[in-house]
């Protein structure tokens, strides 16, 4: 995955983003498997709390999990032009409507990273210290959280305003005025990639012993 | 008080963008500077090097002929207090009070001396009366009042305002108008961005205008909006302000603000008035 | 032409009446300025006159709206659509954002209509050329200035053939070059037949635009007649509303007890 993501000359920020976005559930993974995995050998201890090797080994393949997961969202989000999605899949049949919001949800993250910037630069415009070390950092994320989600809310209600006003939700199939280029290439590849899925499903159920983290 | 000043200062953005190139600006403690110019001119970009949100890519930013390179953001607010157009991209905290409360608490002030700021910067914006509604049950105008509160609370020397006319009714200019003259009168620093020439010539001494990440005309508002440079405004897509227009159709000399057209009518009458004698 | 008679609003979960004995009628080929305080329900106007109110964001209306003769009570917002357009003051969320061009961007009004291709491609081209933008055919929508993107936003709704168009202050995020190209094309589509409610704080800009200024304040329509007497009325201070540039210089003149004729419209 990492090399299509390089491929794709997006790497870095997929990396970041990925370890941006679990952040919040590395940090209680790591801190509830670590602390809480019953296990023998005990590396050290807090309170009462008993930090064991076991521990760390399961927080170890949960967290590589959690990145697979969230590094292939990310590659689908930092590589996807929403506009090619949303004329495909009306093409083949999904709702207008439909298709509108699964790329509007794509739009989403960049439009957030964006939005939270500025809006960072109004608070540390006062003061805010995002420069300092981890705890500061993280204390300053509430000045920011608050008005993005206002601001991202208020965006919502002025976009579907608008769009109400271009007739977005008259019922009934449109004429589309293009179509998006399906290369043979690209059709071989999916017909290939579903067929690996279904194989590694079939695989599993019957019992097929697999390379997996452990 | 501080001194502001931008030595051959250059900006290039992270996608090869210029905005700023070999920009000069020195900025007395107490002056009134409005910035003019196109959309794209580098306003923004200018005042964001004043307090480090931004860093130049050539040249230097000095406070009180210090290069302020090295200090952080969080530092330098202490200084350089900047109120952005749109108030909703600020405003986090469900009163006002803990909304004005914040810049000055991150400055360090407590107790007495945080409430006596916060008091003092709800009464200039006339919202004392609503320090413990939730600000989203506030109107545009005063939302965006409230975010000009909050960087008053900080009691930095220097106060930069970012299009703080826009959207605002009659009354919310004429209450942006006070504040300003409020706090010039205390002797800060007071800049702004704006695209109202009639508020600019009114209210600052001095207009600094901008074209393609350049300064191209830096004087009082009679200078700057005379005649003699309505191409170079041109140049920037700004228009004179209509007393300035008036003026310079009569005949009258540079006259930027309507009591300047009024004392320039008063002066030629007086002045036919001796001729006819 | 498009009427308000005696419409009252009130949002959705909210007490307050904030529209209230609202008569306003926009006549073809007529642009309407529209003044008053923030918050004295300029913005729901606009909504209530374009069916947005309530029909997407819910709430109670009282009243009749009539388009060109037609009661529009309980109507689907798509055919609000084709009779009166709305635009806002912020390009950047009028604009799909899922369009590669201006050219896809302005098809999507007559797409979503369900119009044959054919016919969706003339009412594009016939849009673009209203508002002059023909060249930015091929731009990226996101990558346009701020008045450029007003004006694509209102190609996109002419595309759809609307006689009505509301416009709640278009020009509060341009600058001085992004207001002028924008008063420009709504004059040309003025005497193209458009009728126009046209909300702004620049009283300049209406002065210039406008044959009728409407005020409101709390919630009612407290004045409307020719622009002139209007923006000269000395109630406008009260009502929250600053007057255009040569009145203010005029009166200015005549409190020095000098003759304000004496200044150049």
């Amino acid at each position: 995955m990492l090399v299509l993501a390089t491929s794709a000359g997006v790497v870095r920020p997929l990396v970041r983003a990925s370890v941006l976005l679990s952040l919040p559930i590395t940090i209680s993974v790591v801190l509830v498997s670590v602390f809480t995995r019953a296990g023998t050998t005990v590396l050290f201890t807090i309170g009462p709390f008993d930090a064991t090797l076991e521990g760390v080994e399961f927080a170890a393949q949960t967290l590589v999990r959690l990145f697979a997961i969230s590094a292939s969202i990310g590659l689908f989000v930092l590589t996807t032009d929403p506009r090619a999605l949303v004329l495909d899949l009306e093409r083949r049949g999904v709702s207008p409507r439909f298709a509108f919001v699964a790329a509007a949800t794509i739009e989403a993250v960049p439009t957030l990273v964006e939005r939270a910037a500025t809006i960072s630069e109004s608070q540390r415009a006062r003061g805010l210290d995002t420069e300092g070390g981890v705890v500061a950092r993280l204390r300053g994320l509430l000045p920011i959280v608050g008005p993005v989600v206002i601001t991202s809310l208020t965006d919502v209600e002025e976009r579907s305003l608008a769009l109400e006003s271009r007739a977005f939700s008259r019922p009934g199939a449109r004429h589309l005025l293009w179509a998006m280029p399906d290369t043979g290439w690209e059709r071989i590849l999916r017909w290939l990639l579903a067929a690996v899925l279904l194989a590694l499903i079939v695989a599993r159920i019957v019992g097929v012993p697999l390379p997996v983290i452990d | 008080m501080t001194t502001l000043r931008l030595e051959g200062v250059g900006f290039v953005y992270p996608d090869g963008t210029r905005a700023l190139e070999n920009v000069d600006l020195a900025i007395a403690p107490g002056e009134a500077v409005a910035i003019i110019g196109q959309n794209g001119s580098g306003k923004s970009t200018l005042v964001r090097q004043l307090d480090g949100l931004l860093r130049p890519t050539e040249g230097r930013v000095l406070h009180d002929e210090r290069d302020i390179a090295d200090v952080r953001v969080a530092a330098l607010a202490a200084t350089v207090g900047i109120v952005f157009q749109n108030p909703d991209r600020q405003i986090f905290a469900g009163k006002v009070r803990r909304e004005v409360e914040f810049g000055p608490r991150m400055l360090g002030r407590q107790g007495a001396e945080l409430s006596a700021a916060v008091d003092a910067a709800l009464a200039a914006v006339d919202l004392a009366d609503a320090a413990d509604a939730n600000p989203y049950d506030l109107g545009y105008t005063r939302r965006k009042l409230l975010t000009l509160a909050s960087v008053l609370a900080m009691g930095t020397p220097v106060v930069v305002l970012d299009e703080p006319t826009t959207g605002q009714d009659a009354r919310g200019v004429r209450r942006v108008e006070q504040v300003i003259a409020d706090i010039a009168a205390a002797g800060r620093t007071v800049i702004a961005i704006s695209h109202d020439m009639r508020f600019v010539a009114e209210t600052f001494a001095r207009v600094v205008v901008m074209g393609g990440g350049r300064i191209l005309l830096d004087g009082t508002p009679g200078d700057v909006f005379t005649e003699a440079n309505w191409p170079t405004l041109e140049s920037t897509f700004v228009e004179p302000p209509y007393a300035a227009r008036v003026g310079a159709r009569l005949g009258l000399g540079a006259t930027p603000t309507e009591a300047s057209v009024v004392a320039a009518l008063a002066s030629s009458a007086a002045a036919h008035d001796a001729d006819q004698r | 032409m498009l009427r308000l008679t005696d419409v009252g609003y009130r949002y959705a979960g909210y007490a307050r009446q904030v529209l209230h004995d609202i008569d306003l009628t926009l006549a073809d080929g007529e642009i309407v300025g529209l003044v008053g305080a923030n918050e004295a329900g300029k913005s729901t106007l606009c909504l209530v006159a374009s069916g947005l109110a309530p029909g997407s964001i819910g709430g109670a209306l009282s009243g009749r709206l009539e388009i060109d003769g037609e009661d529009m009570a309980g109507k689907p917002l798509h055919e609000f659509a084709t009779r009166v357009g709305i635009a806002f003051q912020n390009p950047a969320t009028q604009l799909s954002g899922i369009t590669g061009s201006v050219f896809e961007e302005v098809a999507l009004g007559p797409m979503n209509l369900g119009l044959p291709a054919r016919e969706t491609v003339d009412r594009v081209k016939a849009a673009l050329a209203a508002l002059g933008i023909e060249s930015l055919a091929e731009r990226e929508p996101r990558r346009l200035s701020g008045g450029q993107g007003q004006l694509v936003v209102i190609a996109s709704l002419l595309a759809m053939r609307p006689r009505h168009l509301v416009l709640d202050e278009p020009t509060a995020q341009l600058d001085p070059e992004g207001t002028r190209l924008v008063g420009e094309a709504l004059r040309q589509l003025a005497k193209a037949g458009t009728a126009m409610l046209l909300v702004e704080h620049k009283t300049d800009l209406l002065d210039a635009l406008t044959s009728r200024v409407a005020v409101v304040a709390d919630g009612t329509l407290v004045a409307d007649g020719p622009s002139p007497d209007i923006l000269e009325d000395p109630r406008l201070d009260a009502w929250g509303v600053e007057p255009p540039s040569r009145i203010r210089l005029g009166r200015a003149i005549a409190a020095a007890g000098m003759d304000p004729a004496r200044v150049p419209a």
